[in-house]
């Protein structure tokens, strides 16, 4: 099938949704207030875009979550490997690293509020711990799951320990590490996007929380759906073609949780 | 009288949804089974076996021809015609003797009554002790044998059987084919069996039926003349007409493949 | 000694080693009493909050909640997504929209909730049911789809009607997919649930460790993430794990 016909495909339902929201309003069988029609929604958008409210939450809220990935993902891999690798601390660290993952997000809010206060430190934090704990998880559990013949194998080469951890244990958990970067990615949007509301005067989630106070069903919706349509762009853009460029293409199974 | 089973000027082709690549894999196939009869179909790789017996089941509509069974056509699949199929399909959710049940549920057949049969067939297949197991505990030719249970138990008059030893090892292969054997003898029911496997075939086919190369036709149906009761593997390897019967046969498949001198 | 002995030694050790330094740390760092209270605050905490039957209430009250989503996503969910996903060009049509409408969760819904309903208990169930339903909806969907058609062709080949094949093939065969739906559901859920305690402010661990900071009761936020943590944990061992040991452990169709 083209791309063309594949877009168009994909576009299909999204516009059936949009002609039955039309209907539905239209009809009045739902008061405005609680869901305005498409075109009061597209209206809302045209007049975010041109004053620019629009790019600056969506990008403040990007930013965040950019800038949580690049602190955490280097720094949960390299521990997670490092710990990953001694075989004594490894089975005592992972419970409770898997605690912390169960902790992480949203639930530290207020002790960072308590730390750094109001603002994007705090928010930008609580997106850290969430990757940083997912991720660390995930490749101390991967590199520990990596079957043992390997290991072996490169061993009865003659491989020494720089060889075994460079070329089995970690392209060994690379599955479980891509898989933890997916998942964190779709915890930290959900927990930057609380963060805003409570704790920050920009990003898309203070946004729609904002526009609740004064009643704009119009903007939560505009910025409801921009946040839907971003973290779908991530997935498709980025995170598929990343997890189609490692895993699928050698063939792993992810054996992460 | 009808033939059990009759297929009349046979032809399926399939077309790639994508690419629209039309493949012939049946051309005017005919053939003829008679009650009781067991029939080995053996050809090529890509021949149209599975497909024909596909098409018999009732899950594969053929794009012209006629498929009739006792006289009538199949129209869908049915539990006149059971399948044991290549590729293990037990529900890996039931127990070894749920599974061999599943048939007789469907039938409505009673619990005491159900117990019973599921006990005999679980013996006549050698499984007794692993009845409370699950598919994934148990070995390749293990699941096989629960799924010729399966098939047996729910007692269909045709049984339709695909490649059902490929994937299990030698040993527990011939087991099975000379457990089939016997079954075939003490049930007396219409067996269609597909492989590539040429002794297989001549080992157990009443006649054996010789597909050609694709788009598949019937090429050749040899006649196995010995009696079900003498047949066991002993005989097949010393007996000098089994070896000529399985000599022809073969040739008759190579022929097929094509390309390749038929080495005496 | 054995190694797992010696493993439990270690733990022990670190946790000791955790625990010194975190004392340690809190009396020494040249910071507000209220940054870093001492392991023993937080104990008193326990004890006090406990005592006075807050604790209790407030970790009810959110159990209450997520357990009434986890019940509502099945009995609603599940349905919704075998019917969806008997059908290849339906499954084909709403993979996208359900894709997307998991993607928003809840918390992102709850601003058009208080509009709709106001601070109160109704927005935090509709945002945290909301929450779970999606993923369920979505992955028995996947699951559905995912059963070979083989085991579907076999029963058709006994003769079993349409019903059958639904109560013995597609449902057990799309366990899997639920049993994960079930499960990220529940993990989107309940920090939702979090989030929405702590924007509507009624009873519940995010409200209590959202207030605790105002009032700079540093103890009390630690004790609230540290039961918010055992919570999963408790959620985890005894509803997920003998959900999937008793069905999809059983049959090997999950390595544990």
């Amino acid at each position: 099938m083209t791309r063309m016909a594949a877009t168009l495909r994909g576009a299909a339902p999204f516009a059936a949704l949009v002609l039955v929201w039309a209907l539905v309003t239209r009809a009045g069988l739902v008061p405005p207030l609680f869901l305005p029609p498409p075109g009061d929604v597209a209206r809302a958008a045209w007049e975010m875009a041109r004053d620019g409210s629009l790019w600056v939450n969506t990008l403040a809220s990007l930013g965040r979550v950019l800038l949580g990935l690049a602190a955490g993902v280097p720094l949960a891999v390299a521990l997670g490997v490092v710990v990953g690798l001694n075989r004594r601390l490894a089975p005592v660290v992972e419970p409770v690293i898997g605690f912390f993952n169960a902790l992480s997000g949203i639930a530290w809010l207020p002790l960072a509020i308590t730390w750094f206060g109001l603002g994007w430190w705090s928010v930008t934090f609580i997106m850290f711990n969430t990757i940083f704990f997912l991720v660390f998880f995930n490749t101390l559990v991967g590199v520990r799951t990596v079957p043992r013949i390997f290991e072996h194998a490169v061993r009865t080469m003659g491989g020494s320990r720089r060889h075994v951890i460079l070329q089995v244990l970690i392209p060994g958990a690379l599955p479980s590490i891509v898989t933890g970067i997916r998942m964190s990615i779709g915890f930290g949007w959900r927990a930057v996007i609380a963060a805003e509301m409570i704790a920050t005067s920009t990003g898309l989630g203070f946004l729609i929380f904002n526009a609740a106070n004064f009643h704009q069903s119009d903007a939560i919706l505009v910025g409801i759906a921009v946040i839907g349509v971003l973290w779908l762009l991530t997935d498709r853009l980025v995170l598929q073609p990343l997890e189609r460029r490692t895993i699928e293409r050698w063939g792993l199974v992810s054996t992460a949780p | 009288m009808p033939p059990k089973i009759a297929l009349r000027g046979l032809r399926h082709e399939y077309v790639n949804p994508f690419t629209r690549e039309r493949v012939l894999a049946l051309d005017g196939l005919d053939l003829e089974v008679g009650a009781g009869e067991f029939l080995t179909v053996v050809g090529p790789s890509g021949c149209g076996k599975s497909t024909l017996l596909g098409i018999l089941a009732g899950l594969i509509p053929p794009t012209r021809g006629a498929v009739l069974v006792d006289g009538r056509a199949v129209t869908g699949p049915g539990r006149d015609r059971g399948v044991v199929f290549q590729e293990f399909a037990i529900l890996p959710w039931r127990t070894v003797e749920r599974n061999i049940a599943h048939g007789l549920e469907i039938q409505g057949v009673p619990r005491a009554e159900r117990a019973a049969t599921v006990r005999r067939f679980v013996e006549l297949v050698g499984l007794t002790g692993f009845e409370r197991k699950y598919p994934h505990e148990l070995s390749g030719g293990m699941r096989q044998r629960v799924a010729v249970a399966r098939t047996l138990a729910a007692n269909p008059e045709v049984m339709l059987m695909d490649e059902p030893f490929a994937s299990v090892d030698a040993q527990t292969r011939i087991t099975l084919q000379e457990e089939l054997n016997a079954i075939a003898q003490a049930t007396g029911k219409t067996i269609l069996f597909v492989t590539h496997n040429v002794e297989e075939a001549v080992f157990l086919g009443d006649r054996c039926c010789v597909l050609s190369r694709r788009p598949g036709r019937v090429k050749a149906l040899v006649r196995v003349d010995i009696p079900r009761a003498r047949r066991t593997w002993t005989l097949f390897t010393s007996d000098p007409s089994f070896g000529a019967t399985k000599d022809h046969v073969l040739r008759l498949v190579r022929e097929e493949v094509g390309g390749e001198e038929s080495r005496p | 000694m054995t190694p797992r002995v010696e493993t439990a030694a270690l733990g022990l050790g670190v946790l000791g080693a955790a625990l010194g330094a975190w004392s340690l740390a809190a009396a020494t760092l040249p910071l507000p009493d209220y940054y870093l209270p001492p392991p023993t605050a937080v104990l008193g905490a326990l004890t006090d909050l406990t005592a006075k039957g807050i604790l209790p209430t407030y970790v009810a009250r959110s159990l209450e909640r997520i357990l009434l989503a986890a019940v509502t996503g099945l009995l609603v969910g599940v349905p919704i997504g075998l019917v969806l996903g008997m059908s290849g060009r339906v499954s084909q049509f709403c993979y996208p929209l359900l894709n997307f409408f998991q993607s928003v969760s809840g918390i992102a819904w709850l601003p058009l909730m208080l509009v709709w309903f106001g601070f109160g208990e109704r927005t935090i169930l509709v945002a945290v049911n909301y929450t779970v339903l999606f993923p369920l909806i979505f992955n028995t969907l996947l699951g559905v789809r995912s059963v070979p058609r083989l085991y579907v062709n076999a029963l058709r080949t006994m003769g079993a009607p349409r019903w059958r094949i639904v109560t013995d093939v597609l449902v057990p065969g799309a366990l899997p997919g639920i049993a994960t739906g079930l499960r990220l559901g529940l993990a989107y859920g309940w920090r939702a649930l979090i989030a929405a305690e702590m924007l509507v402010g009624a009873q519940g661990l995010g409200y209590m460790i959202f207030n605790a900071q105002s009032f700079h009761q540093t103890a009390r936020i630690m004790l609230g993430m540290g039961m918010i943590g055992v919570l999963w944990v408790v959620l985890d061992y005894f509803l997920l794990r003998p959900l999937e040991d008793a069905t999809i452990a059983r049959w090997g169709l999950v390595q544990r």
